[in-house]
């Protein structure tokens, strides 16, 4: 187990600290997001149960009729995408294809992990690697400076925040190619809010969200980074066939123990090399570190936080997870491969 | 300022800046600064729905409605009037 430190003060009913931007403390010493969320959890319940019924609405309404996979997954091989998968697979029999970016720091065991459960599931997958001269570049960039909006590093890393939208737009820019009408992630319950957790997308938002990304990447980067972004002709050539986004763990059951448990199951290992946060990433530690140094809070507190309050994970188990040192190994070697 | 913006400044400030609102200006774009993301979009969405008592269709979330408080203002402006419209 991880040697958790004496963590700053905190929120006594999620672990948000009070270094946290924007954050008040009561006399209860409860975080104003708490008591926001007091008058609104009696309605979560009511909400999962009716994204579950307009999930299955959509996939009634679109399976089968691509051409060859009804769904593509954003896969990186971690607990919480794997479970979507077979979530997915399991429980409504989409011919998914599952797409996961090497981003020269995936876990070898969650390689692994990958074919442990895309095999027995018959579901195809294809790994999308980038040469590592443009990624070492890229990380250290992220890593070394807060190239991204204020607001955005609320919530992640500059690493995470440049790596994440790099996945995304392979996984739309594959869909759109082949005609795959559903991109599924499998993002947390803390990371993705129920009202976004289904989502038409259209052109001109994602035009926009790619202009916002692309353009927060210095000139020297920028025309590279245009290679995974999509070109202009597929806002045009492609309009019609703008997919659908989902979030499956926004509104099922989620409970992490269970999880592994599942997937263990079909083979899954917890990695023994990744950080508190992570169960694929080997520069997760080290970025977390960057960001912990500059913004003087957890990258992912924000979305433990949000887990807390829901009720989904113990509130202890968060704090072992925000507030135990970063693995200084993990540290050290994402250091060494990006000579920072 | 128009209880309108002032609402709709008051939901950004809160769920997404996290009650930090310095540099949020009407026309100030969420997409371009960081203020939300396309999944963000989507809560904003629900709190215009319940507060305006409005359903936006999936064609309709485009930048041009929803990318800044002054947009938000004009397409629930253009959206009540075709309501009243059609009554």
């Amino acid at each position: 187990m991880p040697e958790t430190h004496t963590p700053p003060q905190i929120c006594s009913r999620c672990i948000l600290p009070v270094t946290f931007p924007g954050i008040k403390l009561d006399e209860a010493g409860i975080c104003n997001h708490c008591r926001r969320e007091e008058s609104l959890s009696t309605k979560t319940a009511d909400k999962k149960e009716a994204y579950r019924v307009r999930l299955d609405d959509l996939i009634r309404g679109i399976k089968g009729k691509a051409p060859v996979y009804d769904a593509i997954m954003a896969y990186s091989g971690g607990k919480d995408s794997s479970y979507a998968l077979k979530l997915l697979k399991e429980r409504y029999g989409l011919r998914i294809i599952a797409l996961t970016f090497d981003n020269h720091f995936v876990s070898p065991a969650a390689m692994e992990n990958i074919k442990r459960i895309t095999d027995p599931l018959g579901i195809d997958h294809i790994c999308f690697r980038p040469p590592w001269p443009f990624i070492k570049e890229l990380f250290t960039l992220t890593a070394t400076q807060d190239i991204f909006p204020a607001p955005t590093l609320l919530r992640a890393s500059s690493v995470c925040t440049a790596c994440i939208g790099i996945v995304k737009s392979l996984v739309l820019k594959t869909a759109l190619e082949m005609s795959i009408p559903m991109v599924a992630f499998g993002w947390s319950p803390g990371q993705a809010p129920i009202q976004s957790a289904i989502m038409k997308t259209n052109a001109a938002l994602i035009r926009q969200t790619q202009s916002a990304f692309i353009n927060a990447f210095p000139a020297d980067i920028k025309g590279r980074m245009t290679h995974y972004l999509l070109p202009e002709d597929d806002y045009t050539q492609y309009n019609d066939r703008f997919p659908h986004n989902i979030h499956p763990l926004a509104f099922f059951p989620y409970n992490e123990d269970r999880i592994i448990d599942e997937l263990k199951g079909l083979g899954w290992h917890a990695p023994e090399d990744t950080d508190t946060n992570s169960s694929n990433c080997l520069l997760n530690a080290f970025a977390n570190q960057r960001h912990l140094e500059r913004h003087g809070f957890h990258p992912y507190v924000w979305e433990i936080a949000n887990m807390v309050r829901q009720g989904v994970m113990p509130r202890d188990q968060g704090i072992e997870k925000i507030y135990s040192e970063q693995n200084s190994h993990m540290v050290q070697y994402a250091k060494e491969r990006l000579e920072i | 300022m128009s209880d309108v913006k002032e609402k709709i400044r008051r939901f950004i400030a809160e769920n997404f800046l996290f009650g930090d609102e310095e540099g949020l200006k009407d026309d100030t774009s969420f997409l371009e600064g960081g203020t939300i993301d396309s999944t963000g979009i989507l809560e904003l969405v629900s709190y215009l729905e319940e507060e305006f008592s409005i359903t936006i269709e999936d064609e309709e979330l485009i930048p041009e409605n929803l990318d800044s408080i002054n947009n938000i203002e004009k397409y629930l402006s253009r959206k009540k009037g075709d309501a009243g419209r059609m009554e």
